[in-house]
């Protein structure tokens, strides 16, 4: 069945398989280097994130892509929609900010925000996910929401619904890089 | 050369360029007709009837205000091809006396269609409005902001009306119970 691809693979070397393995390996390193480029662009952790839960519902659906930004030295205000992530929970939370406090800090200019948020389809705030803290601070927030694609990111949550088609593509990229030859 | 993966390969290509390109010129071109528009007709925003009164129970240092207001707006002109709904939000905004400079949305409403877009609104807060350290000698002021939700780009946001001046709170009403 192989016997062919294999006959391929003899003529054309080791050399191919090297350089097969360098290209593999430089679209792996450049995909790195924008993503962690973005990241020092927006100063977010994750510049662009899935909507994974339908509490912002009928503003973002699952599957929607969000484009995010956290400039250090920016207020929060009522009605910007922050992603954000409680120390010890591990998927990050978008929803509205319902509230916002300015605390004055001592010895910075940049006031110490303390922030209540809201996703627009729940009846009540989110003072129940934040895991006995009584409000978000700046620190657990990971950016505003800026701009926004809908539907683009339902194949990451397609792959992790149904894990067979993330090892079927998986492995059809793999033998499909495998055995072109071009 | 022309095999059918290259065919595949070539078409799914064309399709999502053509898709991000036509993605781009509705997000540009809504952004474009908003920045071009007139001016939206100041809304109007009155409150009715300000009550403090303090909490009950575990919050009994914990003064609630009791808003009642009047909203009447018109944010037709926000709709075009590119939006998906509008979030208006009314947003109480007040400097307590420790210097807490507080915002605080006392009612929001998702307006979905062009058609529900005008609106006139006799109602009282829609969410819990206190502060633990009282609301003595402090004026808030209430205003109707919105925010433009698109199909596809990017989120704007803006101010439809307000309380042309700040609204001293009342003395905290006598305890009832």
């Amino acid at each position: 069945m192989f016997s062919e691809e294999l006959k391929a693979f003899r003529r054309l070397g080791f050399r191919h398989v090297l350089l097969q393995a360098l290209n593999f390996a430089s679209v792996i390193a450049s995909g790195l280097m924008i993503w962690k480029g973005l990241g020092l662009l927006t100063n977010s952790e994750s510049p662009i994130v899935v909507v994974l839960s339908g509490s912002m519902e009928p503003a973002f659906y699952r599957g929607d892509l969000l484009f995010l930004t956290n400039p250090a030295s920016e207020r929060y205000h009522n009605g910007d929609i922050t992603v954000y992530k409680i120390p010890g929970a591990d998927i990050p939370i978008v929803h509205r900010v319902l509230e916002t406090h300015d605390v004055k800090s001592r010895g910075s200019s940049v006031p110490n925000q303390r922030l209540l948020t809201k996703g627009d389809n729940n009846e009540v705030n989110d003072i129940e996910l934040y895991r006995g803290l009584s409000y978000l601070e700046r620190k657990h927030i990971v950016g505003k929401v800026r701009g926004f694609l809908p539907y683009i990111g339902y194949v990451t949550i397609a792959m992790n619904d149904f894990p067979q088609l993330k090892y079927a593509l998986l492995g059809g990229l793999g033998l499909l890089a495998l055995i072109q030859r071009e | 050369m022309h095999t059918i993966w290259s065919r595949i390969n070539n078409i799914s290509a064309l399709l999502s360029s053509c898709m991000m390109g036509l993605f781009a010129a509705i997000a540009l071109s809504s952004l474009a007709q908003q920045f071009f528009q007139a001016p939206l007709d100041p809304s109007s925003v009155s409150i009715t009837s300000l009550k403090v009164a303090p909490g009950k129970g575990k919050q009994s240092k914990v003064d609630h205000a009791l808003v009642q207001f009047e909203l009447d707006a018109n944010l037709t002109p926000l709709f075009n091809w590119n939006t998906k709904q509008l979030f208006v939000y009314l947003d109480a905004e007040y400097t307590n006396s420790k210097g807490v400079k507080n915002s605080v949305v006392i009612w929001d409403r998702i307006v979905r269609s062009k058609s529900s877009a005008k609106f006139h609104v006799e109602a009282r807060q829609k969410y819990a409005f206190r502060d633990v350290t009282g609301f003595r000698d402090s004026a808030a002021t209430y205003t109707l902001r919105y925010n433009l939700m698109p199909h596809v780009g990017a989120l704007v946001y803006g101010v439809a009306g307000s309380t042309n001046n700040s609204i001293p709170f009342p003395p905290l009403a006598k305890n009832n119970v």
